[in-house]
């Protein structure tokens, strides 16, 4: 074919100009960290463990997700989920429900009988763990998985310490939480019951340990003094829960007063009307606002006929009733006294002002050091003894099962590195991916799926469990809402806009490359990447 | 077949008849009716095989154009007005890559202030495009000029506009003769294009050419054009003895042979000044039209022997050159240097302003009388541009002209004519 004079070129000709070196900006691929990964107590990768949810490979999913947390399926009903508070989503329409994603898949890996590997290599190693609770367990599963042989000392006769003591079976059934231990245990962990350390020092000579760490529970429960006559009935939260555990169940009488303004307050609240207290009053010294309990464990008590009583002190505890002052908050938000009065019928008065724990297996410990009731630990958790770390409940933090989760993971690293003569550097944290870098109009809109709860009228009689499950098509459609904040996900979206066709796409699950050999920089990639995954630099010129 | 039917439906008719394989369409007033008769001809089955594709903008209209020409298919459009510039660019690319399309320019004023009625600045705005464009004077032309548009295009791979003049013509009621089928198959051969898209072997097109060669391609645009000019009258003949009547070409006389005054003109005024002239003539003035239909190229030989002996030219434009005057009045001094007519420049018309016979009458007497400026706008209200021109002396912020003008000449002032 004869071509029009330099209209008609052969192919490929412009490929000669390299455009990109007219660039003054360079795109680059960058992973940013996701709110809900940075606001994860328990370090979970949860943007990560979402994408494989949403691909239907339930499997991945739950892998991804028990390398930072042994217990998705305690998780996934007892954690307070600040990462759908830190959610992304929840500033276009509703939070993505994490919570109830890792519940599915806590779920049916129990259903489907998924295990942990077994650590490829042994050190020969010895750590002691004392206390089966969250911390313990976590961290014994950590050092497990990194080789090391971790042997549990608990001095109660059966694992699971405050997610058994301290939580209600309507919000935990026990079969989950059994499963869930017995697949830590499987990895060669030594559990000892009814094994309470009293010296620790002398412990851990007698097991040959190495290292120990430290994750005893706040059981004991704080006093406060008051006023009461001979017959009055006082109990407190911590022994009261305890004892639904045990075969026979505490005698409270129809009308139950507990004080405190804590999540256990509510939880016994709520344990009360299931044994069948007609009345169960929270009295709580201030406001709702300034309650320590979280919303939903209100909101669930109250659906339940559970009654507070804001802005009120207990003075007096008689045989049948007691007697309340009602407070004033002043300009600072501490309530004082006003020298009003009330009588409030009560059968029972239960205790829920705080818990402590007991450090008497320290005391011969030197080099310590205790305030307030908790261990000073470092950056590292590590105490003031040498080899000796601690976590959980002991140490001053937030006590809740995920924060203790977190503790045990973070601990294990750490007792790793030192049981190597080493540091561990936890590696440098990305921005966070704010809402402010994502392309919303990008995603589909999508409302949040919102979990069944059990009827009202059987959750005053019976310990079934209150909050359900996601069903697989559900569970799916949550995961799918994920934003994917800071994380390529191969949408395509720089690939189709870039004017210079110099995003390569590299295949399925590997994402894409640039070719800066023509990247002009225009910076159209960055500024349409839906989930704020590209970044621009300037070039040194 | 006669036919009487609205200018719009004739030249679809026309394009149809011509097997389009392809017809971009995007709307605007007064195109409009074109390529809505043609998507019925395409949806109904009458046209095929045709692609009628709905794009998003003029731009992508003459893009779509110009992809599909250039892959090998017969395409058209229609357009007018800000339409016509927002293909700029594209109109620019398509003759440049030499590519065979052609287009209706319904043509009509610019904003602003908007206006939808005829003049030819939109067409007069792209004249130096690189296109072939054509002017018709009657709805019958407007469907002749498309059948020879296509042959023209073709033959010289080059896009050509046929500018018909908007309302006037594209929404008049007339008689028109449809060609048969078989007529225009035998007149107009299937498309061969000058190159064919082959994934064996593959080229770029339009890629960059640089300084050694750029000017070197529009030396061979220009050149292709002048050899049109001359390529031109015989495919009118051509035409004639097909259809067996005139069209086309690059322009025609009317009563021109002894005139001493001639008037030149394009589009559909064309016939006002031909009964204009009749009258002149019948009073024993000696007057005469030279009707360009074929505006570029510019027949500048032809419009020489055809003016070279008149003592004046006057040019009615239906544009403006805002700052000189007159288009085709400068292109008809180019053709007569040294011929010693006084060519006048008479703008009329814009933005559907009437020309009537009696306002040509007396701008031809005017001039015969050696009273008629160089430059003269037929019919303008001097008092209203004089009281703006007024205001805006005294007062700084004197507001918005168009607005000025309307308060000036009341209520009534958007009634066109």
């Amino acid at each position: 074919m004869r071509k029009p004079f330099a209209i008609t070129l052969d192919p490929g000709s412009s490929l000669a100009n390299h455009t990109g070196s007219w660039r003054t900006l360079r795109p680059e691929y960058v992973d940013r960290l996701p709110p809900c990964n940075a606001a994860c107590p328990a370090g979970e990768n949860i943007q990560g463990w979402l994408a494989h949810a949403e691909s239907g490979d339930y499997e991945a999913a739950w892998r991804l997700l028990v390398q930072d947390n042994p217990m998705p399926a305690v998780m996934g009903r007892v954690c307070y989920h600040p990462c759908e508070g830190a959610c992304n989503r929840g500033a276009l329409d509703d939070a993505v429900g994490i919570n109830s994603v890792e519940r599915f898949l806590g779920d049916e890996a129990i259903r489907r009988g998924w295990g942990f590997p077994q650590p490829a290599e042994r050190s020969g190693k010895r750590v002691l763990v004392v206390g089966a609770g969250p911390s313990g367990l976590s961290a014994a599963y950590h050092l497990a998985r990194a080789g090391h042989q971790a042997v549990i000392h608990e001095a109660g006769p059966v694992a699971g310490g405050m997610m058994r003591f301290g939580i209600p079976k309507y919000r935990l059934p026990r079969a989950v939480l059994e499963a869930e231990i017995a697949r830590i245990l499987a990895l060669g962990i030594e559990l000892r019951l009814n094994a309470k350390v009293t010296d620790l020092l002398a412990t851990m000579k007698e097991g040959a340990f190495d290292a120990a760490f430290l994750a005893v529970g706040a059981h004991i429960a704080k006093r406060a003094y008051i006023p009461a006559g001979s017959s009055a009935k006082m109990l407190d939260a911590v022994s009261l829960l305890r004892s639904m555990e045990g075969e026979a169940k505490p005698m409270l009488g129809q009308r139950v007063v507990v004080y405190g303004g804590g999540n256990t307050a509510f939880d016994v609240a709520r344990t009360a009307r299931r044994l069948g207290a007609e009345e169960s009053v929270v009295v709580y010294r201030r406001t709702r606002e300034k309650m320590p309990a979280h919303d939903l464990e209100l909101e669930e008590a109250l659906q339940e006929g559970v009654m507070v009583k804001w802005l009120s002190t207990i003075t007096h505890a008689g045989e049948s009733s007691i007697t309340v002052e009602k407070m004033a908050l002043d300009a600072k938000g501490f309530p004082h006294p006003t020298g009003e009065y009330e009588t409030l019928e009560a059968d029972a008065l239960v205790l829920a002002l705080g818990q402590d724990v007991d450090l008497s297996l320290l005391e011969a410990v030197p080099g310590l050091e205790i305030d307030d009731g908790v261990v000073k630990v470092g950056p590292d958790m590590m105490t003031g003894h040498p080899g000796i770390f601690a976590g959980g409940d002991m140490v001053p933090s937030e006590r809740t099962v995920t924060v203790a989760i977190g503790h045990g993971k973070k601990a294990a690293r750490h007792v790793d590195a030192w049981l190597r003569g080493a540091r561990y550097v936890p590696p440098a944290k990305p921005e966070t991916a704010a809402f402010e870098r994502l392309n919303t109009w990008y995603y589909s809109d999508a409302p949040k799926t919102v979990r069944p709860l059990l009827d009202v009228i059987r959750r005053q009689s019976t310990f079934d469990e209150v909050v359900g499950g996601l069903d697989e098509g559900s569970a799916r459609y949550e995961a799918r809402r994920c934003l994917s904040c800071g994380n390529c996900f191969e949408c395509d979206n720089c690939y189709g806009v870039c004017p210079d066709n110099a995003v390569v796409k590299l295949g399925p699950g590997k994402r894409y490359r640039f070719n800066y050999d023509y990247c002009k920089g225009c910076g159209l990639c960055a500024a349409e990447c839906p989930c704020g995954a590209i970044r621009m630099v300037p070039e040194e010129i | 077949m006669l036919k009487q039917i609205e200018g719009s439906r004739a030249v679809a008719e026309a394009v149809a008849l011509s097997r389009p394989e392809v017809v971009c369409a995007y709307p605007i007033s007064p195109q409009t009716h074109i390529v809505e008769a043609l998507g019925e001809a395409v949806k109904s089955g009458a046209l095929a095989p045709c692609e009628f594709i709905n794009v998003e903008s003029e731009f992508a209209a003459m893009s779509v154009a110009i992809g599909a020409s250039a892959a090998g298919a017969r395409a058209y459009t229609a357009t007018a007005s800000q339409g016509l510039l927002f293909m700029t660019e594209a109109l620019f690319n398509a003759s440049g890559l030499g590519l065979p399309i052609v287009m209706t320019v319904a043509n009509r004023a610019l904003g602003a202030p908007i206006n939808i009625w005829n003049d030819h600045s939109d067409a007069m705005s792209q004249r130096d495009c690189g296109w072939i464009q054509l002017f018709a004077e009657n709805n019958q032309e407007a469907l002749d000029l498309h059948l020879q548009a296509f042959r023209l295009a073709e033959e010289l791979s080059l896009p050509v506009m046929v500018c018909m003049d908007g309302f006037i013509l594209t929404h008049a009621y007339e008689r028109v003769d449809v060609p048969a089928q078989e007529q225009v198959d035998a007149y107009l051969p299937r498309f061969a294009p000058r190159q064919v898209l082959d994934p064996a072997e593959p080229v770029s097109i339009g890629a960059m050419v640089g300084p050694e060669a750029f000017m070197e391609v529009r030396y061979l645009a220009h050149a292709k054009q002048v050899q049109a000019l001359e390529l031109i009258p015989g495919w009118a003949d051509e035409f004639r003895r097909a259809f067996g009547r005139e069209a086309g070409g690059l322009m025609h006389t009317y009563r021109a042979e002894d005139a001493e005054t001639i008037v030149v003109a394009l589009g559909s005024v064309i016939g006002t000044i031909k009964d204009t002239v009749d009258e002149l003539r019948a009073q024993g003035v000696g007057i005469g039209v030279v009707a360009i239909t074929c505006f570029r190229p510019w027949p500048l030989a032809a419009v020489r022997a055809a003016l070279v002996n008149a003592r004046r030219v006057i040019v009615i434009e239906k544009t403006l050159a805002v700052g000189i005057g007159g288009i085709v009045s400068n292109n008809v001094r180019a053709a007569l240097p040294g011929s010693g007519a006084a060519v006048y420049t008479v703008i009329a018309g814009l933005g559907g302003r009437a020309i009537t016979k009696a306002s040509l009458a007396k701008a031809f007497a005017d001039a015969i009388a050696g009273r008629l400026e160089a430059t003269t706008f037929l019919d303008l209200d001097r008092q209203v541009v004089e009281r703006v021109l007024a205001r805006e002396r005294e007062v700084r912020r004197s507001g918005p002209i168009a607005e000025a003008v309307l308060k000036e000449i009341g209520p009534v002032a958007a009634r066109p004519g």
